[in-house]
């Protein structure tokens, strides 16, 4: 059974104070759960639902409904790459989530199959000046393509003793798909590539058509 | 809006205003701006320390004359909705700072938190002394995470000084900041969702009325405000009403932190007086537009906010009534520029997705009208869109509008009618499109070895 350190429990009960109710403080006391095990899970939600006086099925609840708590199904270093308009204009998400498939080989609501890295495509991370925007985990990168990713995920490889020919062959594992950031069929090449998109553009995620059913229409 | 017209006319604005300079921006870039110190420096606290044991109505009335409007979105006046805070409940009062910032194309309130945070909270401490709230809630979204540190250090900075915590100043007032870091999810942007997950819930909206002023936060009485707004009181209850009234139109009087993003040299955030051209912001802000590209269409206010073409744009003043008048909103102040490369099918996909991802889900017209639409972009993306089609997008984005508990599905249904409204020959286009691609369809699903393997992924990994 997990339990929290004596230091952040102090800081639990710092909140369960200084909120006008118990319950008030569950936000903050899920982020102390993801800062001691590294992710929520079932006994991460078990603790504070008995912190803050709730059912484990509100704390369920919560962390289903807020999308940037981390659990278990993420990896240990969690890719999120913005994919709203203003970051997917001329490309730039493209941009950043194919180097991150070509070092990790994972694409969006992936993860590598030692569980090491992730990759998702979130929504708005409010720094539309410098696309694309990145975060790992609780970092945050504007501007992040090219050599400048691929850099860091350089460092980060070599932080794990890892390289990047390890994940050449390895098939990438989906990620839960009941729980994920944004559904498969939101993951598609070639989105706003800007002025790039042709008439025999492809679309890979549209279930093929059988050849003997009559045009629709 | 008549009484906004009164209340607002009270004081005259001066008859030669000065030359503007940033005001709530205006130290961002100095080194170690976010530090109490540096704060200190240039007369930091003096006010909020001046104006203890004063009037607290006079503080409200400052606001009220200031004219200042709500920079969250809605552009309420500030002052009115302190004015309607429910008195003599016996309930302690709530000041809440929505810090959510979800809105896509905005990203001002991130500057303020991360590079002048004492300026915010000074800002709170005078609105809270104004409106008797001793407990404030300071609401980020999660994902500041240098915003949220800077902030708490700030906090932490205040309250050792004595500027915050019991009898600040060495006065009689007692208040409690509390910063709330919320987890990723827009509908927290929206004030009755923020209250719901600073009480520990999902985010969901809920009904109004009664509104925040009367029935907030735990059920009681709470002023919701926007940070910009916040940050912005600080400055007119240092320099009055007459200060804040000599920029800006007479409807929408002072000053706006725009945001600028897409296509032009110089993104990034720009404050200037309310009422600017809309060309100015591009051309000489923004550096004109990236490449010498033509400007095909301006998102002014935010995602959410109806699109303005190109023959729009000339006419158009950042203010609230002129964007208004054009059939879009100032919103938040998130200005993105779309030049003439982009395909507006593909933007208003991307634009659709946001939406039906974010829509929290309480409401059916919103739940299932934001998957209709997303869906039905999703066909028009890839040329699939049917006869018909066009037609059912602005019909559902109609019937979405005004039948939910909050403004969200009006947010998604706006973009789809504005685009509708000036972008219909693209979707067109591709209804025709898509017959061809019916047409040929069997012949390049038997050679494309892509289309294939594709497939068998599919079914592995489904």
């Amino acid at each position: 059974m997990k339990t929290l350190s004596s230091t952040r429990l102090e800081k639990a009960e710092a909140y369960l104070t200084e909120y006008p109710t118990k319950r008030s403080a569950l936000l903050m006391v899920l982020r102390l759960i993801e800062e001691e095990f590294g992710h929520i899970d079932d006994e991460g939600m078990a603790i504070a639902a008995d912190l803050c006086e709730v059912t484990t099925a509100h704390v369920q609840g919560m962390v289903t409904f807020y999308t940037h708590y981390k659990r278990p199904y993420h990896g240990k270093h969690r890719f999120m790459v913005c994919a709203t308009l203003m970051c997917a204009l001329d490309g730039n998400t493209d941009e950043a989530l194919s180097a991150i498939k070509a070092k990790l080989g994972i694409g969006p609501g992936e993860k590598t199959t030692d569980g090491l890295f992730s990759c998702e495509k979130v929504e708005c991370l409010a720094d539309c000046d410098r696309a694309p925007v990145v975060q790992k985990d609780n970092e945050h990168f504007c501007s992040m393509k090219g050599e400048k990713l691929e850099g860091y995920i350089d460092g980060l490889l070599q932080s794990e003793g890892k390289s990047a020919a390890d994940y050449k062959n390895e098939g990438p594992v989906r990620m839960d798909s009941r729980v994920q950031t944004l559904p498969v069929h939101f993951n598609f090449d070639g989105e706003n590539t800007r002025g790039a998109r042709r008439l025999d553009d492809k679309d890979p995620y549209l279930p093929p058509r059988n050849t003997t059913e009559k045009p629709r229409g | 809006m008549s009484d906004d017209k009164n209340t607002s006319n009270a004081i005259p604005a001066a008859a030669t205003p000065e030359p503007f300079s940033p005001v709530i921006l205006r130290h961002i870039h100095e080194e170690g701006s976010h530090t109490l110190a540096h704060y200190l420096a240039r007369g930091g606290y003096e006010t909020a320390k001046s104006k203890m044991g004063t009037d607290p109505q006079a503080i409200v009335q400052t606001v009220i004359d200031s004219g200042l409007r709500g920079r969250g979105g809605a552009g309420f006046p500030t002052g009115k909705k302190w004015s309607f805070l429910a008195k003599g409940t016996g309930k302690p009062i709530y000041l809440a700072v929505n810090g959510d910032e979800s809105e896509p194309g905005t990203f001002k309130d991130r500057h303020i938190l991360e590079k002048d945070p004492h300026q915010l909270l000074e800002g709170v401490i005078l609105t809270s002394y104004a409106i008797g709230s001793h407990h404030a809630f300071i609401y980020l979204r999660g994902e500041f995470i240098l915003g949220y540190e800077r902030l708490q250090q700030a906090v932490d900075e205040a309250m050792a000084k004595g500027f915050i915590g019991k009898k600040i100043f060495g006065g009689d007032f007692d208040l409690t900041v509390t910063v709330v870091r919320g987890a990723g999810a827009y509908i927290c942007g929206e004030e009755t969702g923020m209250l719901s997950s600073i009480e520990g819930g999902r985010g969901y909206p809920k009904i109004k009325p009664p509104f925040p002023a009367v029935s907030g936060a735990f059920g009681c009485p709470t002023i919701v405000n926007n940070v910009e707004t916040i940050a912005a009181v600080t400055h007119i209850v240092k320099h009055g009403a007459a200060w804040h009234k000599q920029w800006g139109t007479e409807m929408s009087p002072g000053f706006k932190i725009f945001c600028l993003s897409g296509h032009v040299n110089k993104p990034g955030v720009y404050e200037v007086p309310l009422g600017i051209p809309l060309t100015e912001m591009i051309e000489v802000y923004g550096g004109g537009m990236r490449g010498g590209v033509k400007l095909k269409a301006v998102i002014p206010g935010g995602l959410s906010a109806p699109v303005l073409t190109a023959a729009q744009v000339a006419d158009v003043t950042l203010d609230y009534e002129s964007l208004a008048k054009a059939g879009s909103m100032l919103g938040s102040g998130g200005i993105t520029v779309l030049d003439e490369n982009v395909d507006m099918i593909s933007a208003i996909y991307n634009t659709m997705r946001f939406y039906h991802h974010e829509s929290c889900g309480q409401c059916t017209p919103c739940r299932e009208g934001t998957g209709w639409l997303e869906k039905l972009a999703h066909r028009f993306h890839h040329d699939e869109g049917r006869e018909g089609e066009v037609d059912l997008l602005g019909d559902v984005a109609k019937n979405m509008r005004g039948r939910t508990i909050c403004v969200l599905a009006d947010a998604a249904a706006m973009p789809m009618q504005s685009y509708l409204q000036h972008f219909r020959a693209d979707f067109e286009a591709r209804v025709k499109a898509a017959s061809w691609k019916e047409r040929t369809r069997s012949y390049k699903d038997e050679i494309t070895p892509k289309a294939k393997a594709s497939a068998k992924v599919r079914t592995e990994n489904p």
